[in-house]
């Protein structure tokens, strides 16, 4: 078991950084979504991968919920995962919310090509800030509403045993839409990122 | 050196500007034949390429300049977005290159910081694609053999009742009506003992098929044991099911399987029962139809018997 404990500048640091990354990405989303977005103040915590899929199943339940993920890799071995869950009954506008034509694009197209814009506006703006540059995968559909969230997650097995986790809501009112993003830095990641936010603490 | 190995990549790499012109393409997108034409380069992406999904391929290019962050296609969702063939005709069913391609961002002008190029690139994933698709392809197959009777390729005892069960909780829970047929060839010993079991196995291949030629696409029908059988009726009241059982008796009657030099002739003793509210379960209701068939055993067989409360 890794001893990994986030101090309270830490988190304070990395709160910050995370609401002008929020403010950024709130502000481009706005200019291609033309219309807003608004982000609900992250949650932060350190999570076990034991405890995972059970926090998960608490959140959704029985909903009918569709998983999604997208990796991504910065410098200084800052790496991990974005989750994006989407409801079923909170996803039936997002054609029009991306400015496609009716019929033009498959519902789980819409869903990879939405996530992947939340995740890389966030993520860019969050590297922005700390100096780095961030790559990422193609985001891909995990497990659709058809299969549990939580038996989804309990099937694999994970090899990290702690993540730093933030927690995101989305949500454009004009077209009652939401979801929720679940950033997840794993294992020797966390402690690449502590050491980006002493750096910073220090020169502040 | 860079655009040596550029040149080498197994990826296809293209440049366009940010009005979508064709700035460059490597050696592995020179394999489309719209690359081979001379003066390609300065064209617009989408009248080099009529193939392109243009609506939905500029607004995810307008994503890459304007948010500054890649954009992505998978073949999951789109099989190709350049029609090229791949390097497996021969050994994959597939008739052109799958696909998954990123839009990346390029700021040329270090002193400005804007998006004023996108890289294209184009991954060859007819591998992935031609293996998901096959074992697509094989879990079905296996769902279907799971739930099916090896001998008459009818519903086996297990999904028969998975699908009772659902079957009943519906007409419970929304009120409608559901019938069951359970019905047993008659004296199935004596076919065996006489011709010999492979005869027994014709009748009930034969017997399965014609019943199955009698039925409507709702109904299921499973074997429930060695040679007896269930019908489960949804959205049919007694009668119907009274009718439909007397039919299958009959022609059942004048039904004769070949078997070598040998014509065999059977008959079933069925049993109806319809779901009404006094019924508590879907074993209760089973019962009642299995009580119903045993008075057509009883009463001297090649018979239905309806089950009346009493």
């Amino acid at each position: 078991m890794i001893e990994i404990t986030i101090t309270e500048e830490q988190r304070d640091c990395l709160q910050e950084l995370i609401n002008v990354a929020m403010g950024r990405a709130s502000d481009k989303l706005a200019r291609y979504l033309e219309t807003f977005v608004h982000l609900q103040v992250p949650h932060i915590e350190l999570v076990s991968s034991s405890e995972l899929p059970q926090a998960f199943a608490e959140t959704y339940g029985d909903d009918s919920v569709t998983l999604l993920s997208q990796g991504f890799y910065g410098q200084d071995g800052i790496t991990g995962e974005t989750l994006l869950i989407y409801r079923a009954d909170h996803t039936k506008n997002i054609a029009n919310i991306l400015g496609y034509e009716p019929d033009e694009v498959s519902e789980m197209e819409q869903l990879t090509d939405i996530s992947s814009i939340l995740t890389t506006t966030f993520l860019n703006g969050l590297a922005e800030q700390i100096d780095n540059q961030i790559a990422y995968s193609a985001p891909r559909v995990i497990s659709s509403s058809e299969t549990s969230i939580e038996k989804h997650l309990q099937d694999l097995s994970f090899n990290w045993e702690l993540a730093l986790k933030v927690a995101i809501s989305y949500q454009v009112t004009d077209y009652e839409f939401n979801c929720d993003m679940v950033l997840l830095i794993p294992g020797v990641a966390i402690e690449n990122i502590q050491q980006v936010l002493d750096q910073i603490l220090e020169e502040y | 050196m860079h655009s040596l190995v550029v040149e080498s990549l197994n990826t296809g790499v293209i440049l366009v500007d940010a009005d979508y012109n064709l700035v460059y393409f490597n050696h592995f997108m020179q394999s489309h034949p719209a690359l081979k034409s001379p003066d390609i380069l300065g064209k617009n992406l989408f009248s080099v390429f009529p193939e392109l999904p243009k609506s939905w391929m500029t607004r995810k290019l307008q994503s890459v300049v304007m948010l500054d962050s890649p954009a992505f296609s998978s073949w999951e969702q789109r099989q190709y977005l350049f029609k090229m063939q791949h390097t497996r005709p021969i050994t994959t069913s597939n008739e052109f290159m799958a696909q998954n391609i990123s839009m990346l961002p390029i700021k040329s002008d270090k002193t400005k910081n804007e998006v004023d190029h996108i890289c294209i690139t184009v991954e060859d994933a007819t591998d992935v694609c031609f293996y998901q698709e096959k074992l697509k392809l094989t879990l079905a197959e296996l769902e279907r053999s799971n739930r099916t009777d090896g001998l008459t390729q009818i519903a086996n005892r297990r999904y028969w009742e998975e699908r009772f069960n659902t079957a009943f909780l519906s007409a419970v829970r929304y009120n409608e009506e559901l019938s069951l047929i359970l019905f047993d060839l008659d004296k199935f010993k004596i076919i065996n003992d006489k011709f010999g079991h492979q005869a027994g196995d014709k009748v009930l291949i034969e017997s399965a098929a014609l019943i199955q030629s009698m039925l409507r696409q709702h109904d299921v029908f499973g074997r429930y044991g060695g040679e007896e059988f269930a019908i489960l009726l949804p959205n049919t009241g007694l009668r119907g099911a009274y009718e439909l059982a007397e039919r299958i008796r009959v022609a059942f009657e004048n039904q004769i399987v070949e078997y070598k030099s040998f014509n065999i002739a059977a008959t079933l003793s069925l049993g109806v029962v319809s779901y009404h509210s006094g019924i508590r379960n879907y074993d209760d209701m089973l019962t009642r139809a299995d009580m119903a068939l045993y008075e057509s055993k009883r009463s001297g067989r090649n018979k239905t018997t309806v089950y009346q409360a009493s």
